[in-house]
């Protein structure tokens, strides 16, 4: 049986010396904000443990999160712990089809009642809607995803189709759309969102929850907050532009060639919550907003419906819920009031700041 | 006039903290990956000396007053409060085992940069009056005699006759209209006298025009050091006044680091002013000098040389390649360190660490990194640029018992120059 084997074991079969796995832990420790010291913890539980059963399940989508995790440059760590977890379903990668796929799929469901982890990638069509628009071997995708989940530890949503919809939700949803959070109430549920999401994000939360066997710390999106816990504003590396209201007006414009703030062409970094600006893309070689694209804010729910993908807008509006705008306005004033009495301080401490002179150190001898 | 007191420390730490202070203390992540760039850490193990735990006075200061959070706790009186006995108890972290090396700051994965903070915290030190003693008194030295070890030109003067005597040139003193003003550090002036002479010899040989000025001529920034803008403002002025009236189109700094940093990238922002002059080290003026073809030179090191880059040169500044190529000129068997320029461990004894005797044991510690480094390529000859890294390199190699002697590079291709005779032969 393939899930005999521990984690450790496999690597080391696979060529992974212990000085790069244990690079590997320690990245994944600094991704979680954990103190370097858990570094020797997580290689310890990730060496001993054993190959989780996974189950993959794809409705509604277009392959890029599939995509995103098998399309890495290098044979780096996290591959190969992709490689050699218990992939025991997944419609795109596995050999098998038809009776012979879903049997794998009923096959792994029993022989790890109670611990196999469902990766979700696609939005599905919710109650009430036409069960044809996405069909596995005849069955509806709710049917699949409410049988698969049953005996599942939890569910990962992989991807802003699994955790919110996504595209196939955009208006006017035709599919009648909805998330897999929608559906699944009686299990935890980890969102990995992002149009694809970064592929490291979701081998971090597979690191840690084998690690710890327990799910990562959460936002109210349910996304690791250790991946999702800042904007991708505040991580920008032209943030320095927009502090100075330094704005690319155009794309062409000379401002755009300095490389200044793309918020006035639509960049919703203020509002959107990711790791892309500090783990980047294909093999940390770059991102959107690096290649001078505006953030589209493709890890937050209804991120196709939030007005123009180029129009500056600091929190999108357009489709969100009424309470989101308010408490969106409500922080930012907020926020507002309290930068603005630090600034109030800070140019007082300015103001009053005298010279030190050197009689007045020389009296502390 | 006021006495420097908590108050007045206090109020320094909130005029510092600006936007980047703001957005670097809400980014830290604490992944401690600072630690293992520190080699006050890494060579003691304590984990006191972990680079952002040294900003603990600026980062409560930073929470307490400025964010959201921080103000609420306020309100339920749950901050912990800066005090007089955290100040001095953060004394020693802040300027004795910290050179200012910016290592932590490049390996941040977030980008904080956490040696400016450093910078920072000092000012809040220095205004509670919570700076050690050495720093002091060559703060003040400085500012009154314009050295921070008391030296007057008439000492200068003395190894100007040397010079003179020894090489049959003439030192130029206070020439109008000359291209570049040298300036000196102390360190150079009394314990490495060669360094003059083999300017003197370079810039004759080059037919370069210099001088030094009466006015000022040591350009150690003790004001950087102790974290003083309105001390370090006032040694930079003496520098741009001495400049101007010499009215010189460059200045060449000592080879000293922070004094190089501190007159090149943080001296316009001290005085509120941009320069009439261009500021250079001397490394950048060789290597200009050896891409131009003005420095002939005949002859090489035949010994296994290596190189130690001062970190406000290498990682600060980004003068990397430029000691290589002027390496190259001279030596036939160089070998850089496993890691050097951008990646380079400080001697230790930088951000005036050098200069406070209470940091002087910790000052040999944290060198064991740079033994290891030596050890790991085994050269038979140090070479690097910067005076307070050549001194600590010598005490230190000294204290370990290494037979490997440090020598200038400056000096290095003095002592290669062609002759002007042999040239006419030729």
């Amino acid at each position: 049986m393939a899930t005999q084997k521990t984690l450790g074991e496999s690597l080391r079969e696979h060529g992974v010396t212990r000085r790069g796995f244990l690079k590997f832990c320690a990245a994944t420790a600094s991704m979680m904000a954990l103190p370097p010291t858990m570094t020797s913890a997580i290689a310890a539980a990730l060496d001993k443990a054993r190959r989780p059963s996974v189950i993959w399940l794809s409705f509604q989508e277009c392959t890029g999160c599939t995509e995103s995790l098998t399309r890495s440059h290098s044979p780096t760590v996290e591959n190969l712990i992709l490689d050699i977890i218990s992939l025991d379903y997944h419609h795109t990668l596995q050999a098998a089809s038809g009776d012979a796929a879903e049997e794998a799929r009923l096959a792994a469901m029993k022989e790890n009642w109670g611990s196999y982890l469902v990766v979700v990638d696609g939005s599905l069509p919710g109650p009430g809607s036409n069960m044809g628009y996405s069909t596995i071997a005849g069955h509806s995708n709710l049917d699949i995803l409410k049988e698969t989940v049953e005996g599942a530890a939890a569910v990962v949503a992989v991807g802003t189709c699994a955790a919110f919809g996504g595209l196939p939700r955009a208006y006017p949803n035709p599919t009648g759309a909805v998330a897999v959070q929608d559906i699944i109430t009686n299990k935890p549920i980890i969102n990995v969102s992002g149009c694809p999401p970064i592929p490291t994000v979701i081998t971090g939360v597979l690191a840690q929850y084998l690690t710890f066997g327990t799910l990562p710390e959460m936002d109210d999106y349910k996304r690791p907050l250790a991946f999702f816990g800042q904007s991708i504003h505040d991580r920008c590396y032209r943030r320095p532009f927009y502090d100075k209201g330094l704005f690319a007006e155009t794309f062409d414009d000379e401002g755009a060639k300095a490389g200044w703030c793309l918020y006035r062409l639509g960049c919703k970094g203020p509002s959107t919550y990711n790791a892309c600006a500090t783990m980047r893309w294909n093999a940390g070689t770059s991102w959107p907003v690096e290649s001078g694209h505006p953030c589209l804010g493709c890890s937050e729910p209804d991120f196709w419906d939030a007005g123009g993908f180029y129009q500056a807008l600091s929190v999108p509006t357009a489709n969100a819920t009424h309470t989101l705008a308010v408490a969106g306005v409500a922080g930012a004033v907020v926020g507002g009031v309290a930068a603005a009495v630090a600034k109030k301080q800070q140019r007082h401490a300015v103001a009053d700041r005298e010279p030190v002179t050197i009689e007045q150190l020389e009296q502390r001898l | 006039m006021s006495e420097l007191s908590l108050e007045r420390g206090l109020n320094a730490l909130r005029a510092e903290i600006d936007a980047p202070v703001a957005a670097f203390f809400s980014s830290c992540v604490h992944c401690g990956l600072c630690a293992e760039a520190c080699l006050f850490y890494v060579e003691t193990g304590d984990p006191k000396y972990t680079p952002i735990t040294k900003l603990e006075p600026l980062r409560r200061v930073w929470e307490a007053e400025f964010t959201l959070f921080g103000r609420l706790k306020g309100l339920f009186g749950l901050n912990k409060k800066v005090t007089d006995e955290m100040l001095a108890e953060w004394e020693p972290l802040l300027y004795d085992s910290c050179s200012m090396c910016a290592r932590c700051s490049m390996v941040c994965p977030v980008g904080n940069d956490i040696q400016y903070m450093i910078r920072k915290t000092r000012e809040g030190m220095v205004a509670a009056g919570h700076a050690p003693e050495g720093l002091i008194t060559a703060a003040a030295r400085a500012v009154r005699t314009g050295s921070p070890m008391g030296l007057k030109w008439k000492t200068l003067q003395v190894q100007i006759d040397h010079v003179e005597a020894s090489s049959g040139l003439q030192v130029p003193v206070d020439a109008e209209g000359a291209d570049y003003l040298v300036m000196l550090s102390s360190m150079e002036i009394i314990n490495f006298p060669e360094y003059l002479e083999a300017i003197t010899k370079i810039f004759d040989h080059a037919g370069v025009s210099w001088t030094l000025s009466t006015d000022c001529y040591e350009a150690t920034n003790a004001g950087i050091q102790i974290g003083n803008k309105d001390i370090a403002a006032t040694l930079v002025q003496r520098i741009v006044d001495a400049a101007v009236k010499l009215k010189v189109k460059n200045v060449i700094s000592p080879e000293c680091g922070h004094a190089y940093t501190a007159v090149r990238w943080e001296g316009p922002n001290l005085i509120g002013k941009s320069y009439p002059f261009r500021v250079f080290h001397i490394i950048e003026v060789l290597e200009e000098l050896r891409a131009s073809g003005r420095i002939k030179t005949e002859g090489k090191e035949m010994d296994r040389l290596s190189l130690h880059d001062p970190c406000n040169l290498a990682r600060k500044s980004g003068v990397i390649q430029q000691q290589r190529n002027l390496m190259d000129l001279v030596a036939d068997n160089f070998v850089d360190l496993k890691e050097h320029g951008r990646y380079q461990w400080c001697c230790g004894a930088g951000g005036g660490v050098s200069s406070n005797e209470r940091a002087a044991e910790l000052k040999m510690t944290a060198f064991k990194r740079k033994k290891a480094q030596i050890e790991e390529v085994a050269p038979e000859r140090m070479v690097t640029m910067c005076a307070t890294c050549r001194t600590q390199l010598e005490e230190g190699l000294e204290d370990f018992n290494m037979d490997i002697p440090v020598v200038g590079l400056t000096e290095m291709i003095a002592e290669h120059l062609v002759e002007k005779n042999g040239d006419r032969k030729q």
